[in-house]
């Protein structure tokens, strides 16, 4: 491949610690048991908040009678909507005129939207006893239940009923938008396709669910929150403004945090409602999601319906598209992205690593009574990938042509990017047709069709499929632009080295496992010149890291690494400075290694990293003007595209309809990477997640809304035993735009996975004509798509 | 998650277990290796003022294989059961049908006999249970009495046993050197309930089925034998055993059922995949007899 040129002003310092797949430095407290979590946390004189959630879908409060508590105001307290009244309810972000508003109060006042919407919360001594007073107090609540609204087509069944009166509908958006000339498009076509397809709601299960303690300290007049969250500063933010006080007398800490996947960026009511319980009772509040109730009240995902017309020509080429996206909302279009969350992210991700020229969206969303879908890993990506990967594989099929054969046709060739894609994405740089061949190569592609066709005579039936994908990276105001939800931002990391030489980094990109503390101290070590164990990264805390964001849509390596490799490098002119006044050079002759800085061609000449820095703090012959050796910067970047490509080996026993996997390739190209053995990892977890989707994991409800997988023995999340051999290939396209060539990831294999899981499928199925329309692959999906037992839409 | 007050009864003996259990029998359960109850206590589905546990009682961890019997007690962990060698030549079906309970760490703990007194239509071992045939031994400060497998399953989660009664053993026929087996359930994940399968048990006497059990688990509210489709089978050659008998014996599996929807597998699934497994369950032990006659 063609070594894509960084200009000058974008480089970083690349020496021995990026592109070393060096160890994770945090792994070994992860590893023993030591990491500390929102739960693991204790103070003085604490109790502990349990939540009295709805029962009913969709319900009027009439009253909660909290006079059935023993010890009310004494040893248990409760808190419901109307003590919370004053608070002002959530509402997204999104700026855009015509989607209407679904204000959420922290705690429901007058109705209740879904099962697990809530209604009050117990506080008591002790976990044990908040739950006993809480399953009291559910039993004191009293309802008038109101027709469910279990699905988008019940929510716009004539006389449904409304969830916000108000509003009048339950529909809350519906706009369409032309990229290009489909009319002629499919004037020109040889053949039209079409689809209806119904994306799964599933959602995120990270291992710690959510948690929040909140503690107000009167003597200081501070506010400290601790919450599983991936936005510290941006949650510091809200919670000032929900309650009313000043931003500075407001801190929020996110200590460890056991797994995020975008559930854990929006703000969760509870965020809001236990700071505010801690204030009123002035005692600290602890409140601890439990797996059931993650399950019910924690927000879900994907859940969409995409219906496809592709025109084509007679050798594959797709020359336009119209797709209707409607998004399944849930009880409240949540706060920071609204339900457009899945739909128009879906739409402007559409096109892919194709060649799209024409293509009409209309984007729509319904509110239901259901869990409020907000961010899970691959928003809205997931979904546009699975229809249209499928898609292209039952083009091929039916105008027979290889499912290989027709990506090459219509993808997007290295030498032509950047490309401005017909829905407005600036591709940066890539290598589409370049992972699809590597995959071929490495699964033996050909060898594989002579294996499939001989087995086949066996009553064998085994499948390989291919999803390509772009991932959409450095969510700033470029990239949030670009996927049609603006949100301007921008963050910072300060970069210090201290008296002694040792090197603290502070970044706001906030880290959930994702390693960042090893990363990022790569990036330090090799700005600076020195060794990784002598920097420490931290985060998490609003009142150690500067402001920015946080953590989601793959934004940290990019964001995060640039403001960290731009500090470090302020930070060197800053040693070369004081060094240079120790050694009497220029510092232009000077170079860092190994921390030692020394004249260029004279090693002996030279001064340690600590004897600079001692100096640089405590010798005002040689020391700067500014004698702390520090910096923060920013940094807003332009977006940045990763690509890849999945393949899945599988096979399907055609007497269960029982689907195993044998084999998995990924091929990922995120630009410069920072540590292979982290991409490797992202890659692959983000895989057993669409495995999950494709298989396995569905939030279902009953047609009368209640939830039907409440407990993990119904809602399945793939365990080891369910994930094959997953090989991760790297490709390296530098963005051309970014500082480093760096390229967020680590969504593209959920992104990917559920279409190659689903194309391996058909693929096996061919014989039996099987098209799939929806997810999860459950055997008795796959023998109704094999026509053994009733209808596919059973 | 947690769950409601209940007082924890640590029990020396099996008659300090049963005079509790005389004292309060509807509010009490007995706990052996918990890993259904303490989920639904947690869940506050079950919310039991006593738990009377046998874990501490000595001697009750028996695993005692006998002349065409084996004896399991009220304690004997999956794990253990699972890695006898002994039980593993008495009944190689048991020990495979272990390794479809649950995770290695959930069989650590969780007891056969727990197992099968939960008596979960879905689960491995009542159906195991019931196809090898047995007896549970159910003590109550009464007395003891013994119950047949074919009598012990009532209903979903429902037995034969008194509240007042702890299953104190399980015992299994163990077949005889001719037989063969087959175990095979179609889950969503390894480790999971069933969403159907089928534990059979062929045995031959000259060259002809002797004897056949057949015992479908996920398809109603107990573990079902498969009368019909046993006798089909006795009496038939072992080479008679073609396509066109297992299609019938398939069929006629499928219509002894009438299972119904759930999140799972619809109803037909389940029925029809049953009909599969029974096919296949009849082939394998065949196969397996035939190699050992």
């Amino acid at each position: 491949m063609s070594e894509t040129i960084i200009e000058s002003h974008l480089a970083i310092r690349k020496d021995k610690w990026i592109g070393k797949p060096t160890k994770r430095v945090e792994d070994p407290r992860y590893l023993t048991g030591t990491a500390r979590y929102v739960a693991d946390l204790e103070l003085p004189r604490m109790l502990h908040a349990v939540y009295v959630r709805s029962p009913h879908p969709h319900a009027r409060i009439l009253s909660v009678d909290t006079s059935v508590l023993p010890g009310l105001g004494k040893s248990v307290w409760v808190f419901t909507g109307q003590d919370l009244r004053d608070v002002p309810p959530l509402i997204d972000h999104v700026a855009l005129d015509n989607l209407l508003r679904t204000p959420q109060n922290v705690i429901a006042i007058d109705k209740v939207r879904f099962v697990g919407d809530a209604v009050a919360v117990v506080v008591a001594g002790d976990r044990y006893a908040a739950e006993d007073a809480a399953e009291q107090l559910s039993a004191a609540v009293e309802y008038e239940v109101l027709p469910p609204v279990p699905s988008v087509e019940a929510a716009n069944a004539p006389g449904a009923a409304l969830l916000f009166d108000d509003l009048g509908t339950n529909e809350i958006y519906r706009q369409t938008e032309k990229h290009g000339d489909t009319e002629k498009a499919f004037a020109a076509a040889d053949r039209v396709f079409t689809t209806r397809f119904h994306h799964n709601r599933y959602g995120a299960a990270p291992m710690e669910t959510r948690g929040v303690l909140a503690n107000y300290e009167r003597s200081e007049q501070q506010l400290t929150v601790w919450s599983s969250t991936q936005m510290p500063h941006f949650l510091r933010s809200v919670i000032a403004g929900q309650l009313g006080l000043p931003e500075h007398r407001v801190r929020v800490i996110a200590p460890e945090v056991g797994g995020g996947f975008g559930q854990k960026m929006c703000t969760s009511p509870e965020e809001i409602a236990i700071p505010f319980i801690a204030l009123q009772l002035g005692r600290p509040v602890k409140w601890i999601e439990d797996r059931h109730e993650h399950l019910l009240a924690a927000t879900q995902a994907k859940e969409e319906f995409i219906n496809l017309e592709v025109a084509v020509s007679n050798e594959g080429k797709l020359l336009g598209v119209r797709g209707e996206f409607i998004g399944d909302g849930g009880g409240y279009s949540f706060n920071t992205e609204s339900a457009l969350i899945e739909p128009a992210l879906a739409a402007k991700s559409f096109p892919g690593p194709y060649r799209i020229e024409a293509f009409d969206e209309e984007v729509a969303a319904s509110l239901t009574n259901k869990s409020p879908v907000a961010a899970y890993r691959g928003v809205g990506w997931t979904a546009a990938n699975t229809v249209r990967e499928i898609m292209i594989d039952e083009i091929a099929r039916e105008l027979g042509i290889d499912p290989v054969e027709i990506r090459r046709r219509n993808m997007l060739r290295s030498d032509e990017l950047p490309y401005r894609s017909v829905t407005g994405q600036l591709y940066d740089s890539g290598s589409y047709l370049e992972s699809l061949e590597l995959a071929m190569k490495t699964v033996d592609y050909d060898a594989f069709r002579t294996m499939q066709e001989r087995l086949r005579e066996q009553g064998r039936y085994l499948g390989l499929g291919i999803s390509s994908y772009v991932e959409q990276t450095a969510w700033g105001s470029d990239s949030s632009a670009q996927a049609g939800t603006p949100l301007p931002s921008h963050d910072n990391s300060t970069v210090t080295v201290d008296p002694s030489g040792t090197v603290t980094v502070a970044v706001s990109t906030s880290c959930h496992g994702q390693g960042h503390e090893t990363s990022y101290a790569q990036i330090a070590a090799d700005g600076l010149g020195v060794d990784m164990a002598d920097v420490k990264v931290v985060f998490g805390d609003t009142l150690t890291s500067p402001y920015g964001l946080g953590t989601y849509a793959s934004r940290s390596a990019v964001i995060g690494g640039a403001t960290v490799a731009r500090a470090s490098a302020d930070v060197r002119e800053q040693i070369l400075k004081v060094a240079a006044n120790m050694l009497e050079a220029n510092p232009d002759d000077l170079v860092i290694e190994d921390g030692t800085i020394s004249v260029a061609g004279t090693p002996s000449v030279s001064k340690t990293l600590a004897e600079v820095a001692y100096a640089a703090y405590w010798d005002s012959e040689v020391r700067s003007d500014e004698p702390m050796l520090t910096s923060t910067r920013f940094y807003d970047p332009p977006a940045t595209y990763a690509n890849g490509c999945v393949v899945v080996l599988a096979e399907v026993d055609a007497d269960t309809g029982v689907v195993t996997l044998d084999r998995i390739v990924a091929i990922e190209d995120c630009g410069t990477v920072i540590n292979p053995m982290i991409v490797e990892a992202q890659v692959q977890g983000a895989i057993v997640q669409g495995i999950g989707g494709a298989l396995f994991e569905q939030f279902v409800y009953g047609d009368d809304g209640q939830p039907l997988t409440t407990t993990y023995m119904d809602y399945l999340i793939p365990t080891s035993t369910d994930v094959p051999p997953i090989e991760v290939l790297s490709l390296e396209s530098p963005s051309p735009f970014s500082i480093g060539g760096i390229k967020g990831m680590g969504e593209g294999g959920q992104i990917a996975a559920p279409a190659a899981v689903a194309n391996a499928v058909a693929d096996a199925l061919a014989p039996f004509g099987a098209r799939v329309r929806k997810l999860p692959l459950a055997p008795d999906y796959v023998l109704r798509l094999m026509g053994k037992i009733g209808s596919p839409n059973g | 998650m947690k769950p409601p007050p209940f007082t924890h009864h640590a029990c020396r003996s099996v008659e300090e277990a049963l005079g509790l259990l005389d004292a309060d029998p509807d509010g009490s359960k007995v706990i052996s290796g918990g890993q259904s109850l303490v989920p639904m206590m947690n869940l506050r589905l079950a919310s039991p003022a006593h738990l009377v546990d046998l874990n501490p009682i000595p001697g009750l961890n028996g695993i005692d294989v006998g002349r065409g019997t084996l004896t399991l007690g009220a304690t004997a962990r999956q794990h253990a059961v699972e890695r006898s060698a002994d039980v593993t030549a008495a009944a190689p079906l048991l020990t495979a049908a272990l390794a479809h309970v649950g995770h290695p760490q959930i069989r650590n703990r969780g007891t056969v006999v727990g197992s099968i007194c939960h008596a979960d239509p879905a689960a491995e071992m009542p159906a195991v249970f019931l196809t090898l045939g047995g007896e549970v031994t159910a003590q109550s400060a009464a007395g003891t009495r013994s119950i047949a497998a074919e009598d012990f399953f009532d209903s979903y989660l429902t037995t034969a046993l008194e509240p007042n009664e702890i299953a104190t053993a399980v015992t299994f026929n163990t077949p005889n050197g001719s037989s063969g087996w087959h175990f095979e359930e179609v889950t969503r994940r390894h480790g999971d309930f069933a969403i159907i399968g089928v534990v059979a048990l062929l045995t031959l006497a000259d060259g002809r089925i002797s004897d056949a059990r057949l015992t479908i688990f996920g398809g109603a509210a107990t573990p079902v034998r498969l009368p019909a489709v046993e006798q089909l089978l006795v009496g038939v050659a072992a080479g008679d055993v073609d396509a066109d008998l297992l299609a019938q014996a398939a069929r006629e599996a499928s219509a002894a059922l009438r299972p119904g929807d759930d999140i799972h597998a619809s109803g037909d699934y389940r029925r029809h995949v049953a009909g599969v497994l029974t096919a296949r369950g009849i082939r394998t032990s065949l196969e397996r007899a035939s190699a050992r006659a």
